[in-house]
């Protein structure tokens, strides 16, 4: 996933100054779950890093252990207002019934599905076959067999990264945004965040709906959220699947009636 | 420098790295590393300190998940266990710490990774002649662990960007480039910028080849041999450039990218000899190691022919030829004659797998082969007697009903 992640963040962020931006992509019969539905949280994979002066990533293993707590409780918290039951794997041997390999065969699976979204979603290699079709993708009979034995209906698969300025890094930006007043401009990107959720119905093994959410600023000191926090990590769950839009087809039914 | 870096500070470690970087970017040429400088930085037990490593660690257990849990390892217990006796032997103190995986990669690469676990491709283990030159790849990689190399060598990228970065207020980018060649071992994990935590320096190559000597010849094993590997690479990578009639050039992790290979085979000579105590007894188990890997051993070079790679395919069989031809040595030369198809190659094969059928550990296969060539060149008697002696050996190949009806049985 951190490849995926790597080529969506370049691919979003070529003219990000300072913002928050979502785009999804839903199923042409995709509806929001609702009521009572099960939900099954495959292992979030979450990532904190320090942003180095020289704009490397270091991973940070405490602040990502806090992040990855604050960001399943939130999750929870989430999806029990929309009524759902949630179960979070933490690890690959919790599924009564499925083997360790099979989860991690699924995982890989989507993370290949996944990549292919990416490129044909959000990096620019569009398909002119695909157009106005919504999200044409499936984890096939794998998923649905998980969700046979599971009894789950839709299964969850979700990044989330933030990587925090350094102080050596917000000094750059301070001097390269400052530069601007004597005419030379060398901004330089700040705190970001970047995520993605991928829903995938398990009775029919589609990936129905999925969102990317970037934050980011080239001005220094400005982050929008922190997911080593509570608060941080509620917001960050709120823009990634906050608010799911019905797929096209869904929707125009919906207003018919 | 090396005297400083085992104050094992975080600052000394620093301004190691600093000197390695300068000295790289003035080619100024390096005093050679002694063996007898390199000593161990990490104790049984080791756990990551630092904040940076420790974030390094915690990813890599995720990393060390996939690799486990691949598809490509190859899980043989036996050959498992002999690997992981040769890196409790061969590892220093954190030998019983180290974890080793053999991935089913025909190609010539092994890595360690920052936690202290190892993965190596099956195309290694078709290469080394003997435990001795596979031993001393391990050490070579143990040494890197041994050393902390992944995090000197992350301390430096960081430094170096960090210079990069305030000298031309622009983004290094250094992190997201981990242009590194893995083979298929790319899909394992993911990798990115991990990844790029295994190029390590020059400094650091040297390093790891002084401290892998003095561990291999510990146990035992003469340190020469590490030389060899490297001398048989340079020759394969040779053959294989000169069969395609382009220049030697491939990246390779275990053998760094920057140092020269004369100079680099030139210091293991020295190494070797440092190493070596007079009167003591060295000894390269071939035997064992040929004991060890002889179930996987036709699997390794059927791996290898398949690549496509004549200039490669046939230096390598030849190398190992140097130990005295067998069946399957033959069997397979024969083969990267057949595949590459070039005027007389037809020919030559031909004779090939008559001599290959010569031994007494001649594969199945080549009594196939054997047979469907004197069948081309009319001679159906001797065919049949050696289609009839494959069928014999292998009476369920899965074209065991097409040679039953074409010899008549």
């Amino acid at each position: 996933m951190r490849r995926l992640s790597i080529a969506l963040a370049l691919g979003l962020s070529v003219s990000l100054t300072a913002c928050v931006q979502t785009r999804q992509y839903a199923d042409l019969e995709f509806a929001p779950p609702q009521g009572d539905y099960r939900l099954l949280v495959m292992r979030p994979d979450v990532q904190v890093s320090s942003l180095t002066t020289g704009g490397m990533q270091e991973a940070r293993a405490d602040w990502t252990e806090q992040a990855r707590t604050n960001i399943i409780s939130a999750l929870r918290a989430q999806q029990a207002e929309r009524g759902g039951k949630v179960q979070v794997l933490a690890r690959r041997n919790e599924l009564r019934g499925v083997s360790e390999e099979q989860v991690a065969d699924l995982e890989r699976l989507h993370q290949a599905v996944g990549s292919s979204i990416a490129l044909h979603k959000y990096m620019g290699a569009y398909l002119p076959t695909k157009r106005r079709k919504g999200l044409e993708y499936t984890l096939g009979e794998d998923a649905v067999a998980l969700g046979r034995k599971t009894g789950f209906d839709y299964a969850l698969f979700m990044h989330a990264e933030d990587n925090i300025a350094s102080t050596g890094r917000i000094a750059l930006q301070v001097i390269g945004t400052a530069g601007c007043l004597i005419g030379i401009c060398a901004p330089s990107g700040g705190s970001n965040e970047f995520a993605y959720a991928s829903l995938v119905d398990l009775r029919t093994g589609e990936v129905v709906w999925f969102n990317v959410v970037q934050t980011g600023s080239q001005l220094p000191g400005v982050k929008f959220g922190d997911i080593r926090n509570p608060q941080g990590a509620a917001t960050m769950v709120e823009r990634l699947v906050g608010r799911m839009k019905p797929g096209r087809i869904a929707r125009q039914r919906m207003e018919k009636r | 420098m090396c005297m400083r870096c085992l104050e094992l500070s975080r600052r000394s470690l620093l301004i190691g790295g600093g000197a390695v970087a300068a000295a790289t970017a003035t080619g100024t040429a390096q005093a050679r590393v002694r063996p007898a400088d390199m000593v161990p930085l990490i104790g049984p037990g080791y756990k990551a300190v630092d904040v940076d490593e420790r974030g390094m660690w915690q990813q890599m257990d995720r990393v060390e998940e996939e690799v486990a849990g691949s598809n490509l390892l190859i899980k043989d217990p036996k050959l498992s266990n002999y690997l992981r006796d040769l890196i409790g032997a061969v590892g220093g103190p954190a030998a019983k710490d180290m974890r080793i995986y053999l991935a089913r990669v025909p190609d010539f690469n092994a890595m360690m990774f920052p936690t202290g676990f190892a993965l190596i491709f099956s195309g290694l283990l078709l290469r080394m002649r003997n435990e001795a030159q596979l031993a001393g790849v391990i050490a070579h990689e143990s040494g890197h662990f041994l050393r902390k190399h992944q995090l000197r060598a992350w301390r430096d990228m960081k430094r170096k960007s960090d210079l990069f970065a305030i000298g031309s207020l622009a983004l290094a980018g250094a992190g997201a480039a981990g242009g590194f060649y893995t083979g298929d071992i790319g899909q394992l994990a993911e990798l990115g910028t991990i990844m790029s935590l295994l190029q390590y320096s020059r400094a650091m190559e040297a390093e790891a080849d002084a401290l892998g000597a003095k561990l291999v010849a510990q146990q035992g094993y003469p340190a020469a041999e590490m030389a060899n590997t490297w001398r048989q690479l340079i020759g394969e990578e040779e053959a294989s450039a000169r069969y395609r009639r382009k220049r030697r050039h491939r990246d390779i992790s275990l053998f760094g990218t920057h140092p020269s290979p004369e100079s680099r085979l030139a210091d293991l000579n020295i190494d070797a000899a440092e190493v070596t105590v007079p009167g003591r007894a060295y000894d390269a188990r071939r035997a064992r190691y040929m004991q060890a890997i002889g179930p996987i051993r036709p699997m390794l070079l059927d791996d290898q022919v398949k690549l496509n790679d004549p200039g490669a395919s046939q230096y390598l069989i030849e190398t190992l030829a140097r130990d005295g031809w067998d069946g399957p040595l033959r069997f397979y030369e024969a083969e990267v004659w057949r595949l590459r198809n070039r005027p007389g190659d037809q020919q030559r094969a031909a004779q090939g797998y008559a001599t290959a059928v010569g031994y007494p550990d001649a594969p199945a296969d080549a009594w196939r082969w054997h047979g469907l060539q004197l069948m081309k060149q009319g001679r159906a008697a001797e065919a049949r007697s050696a289609l009839a002696h494959y069928l014999k050996m292998k009476p369920d190949a899965p074209d065991a009903p097409f040679v039953r009806q074409m010899i008549g049985a």
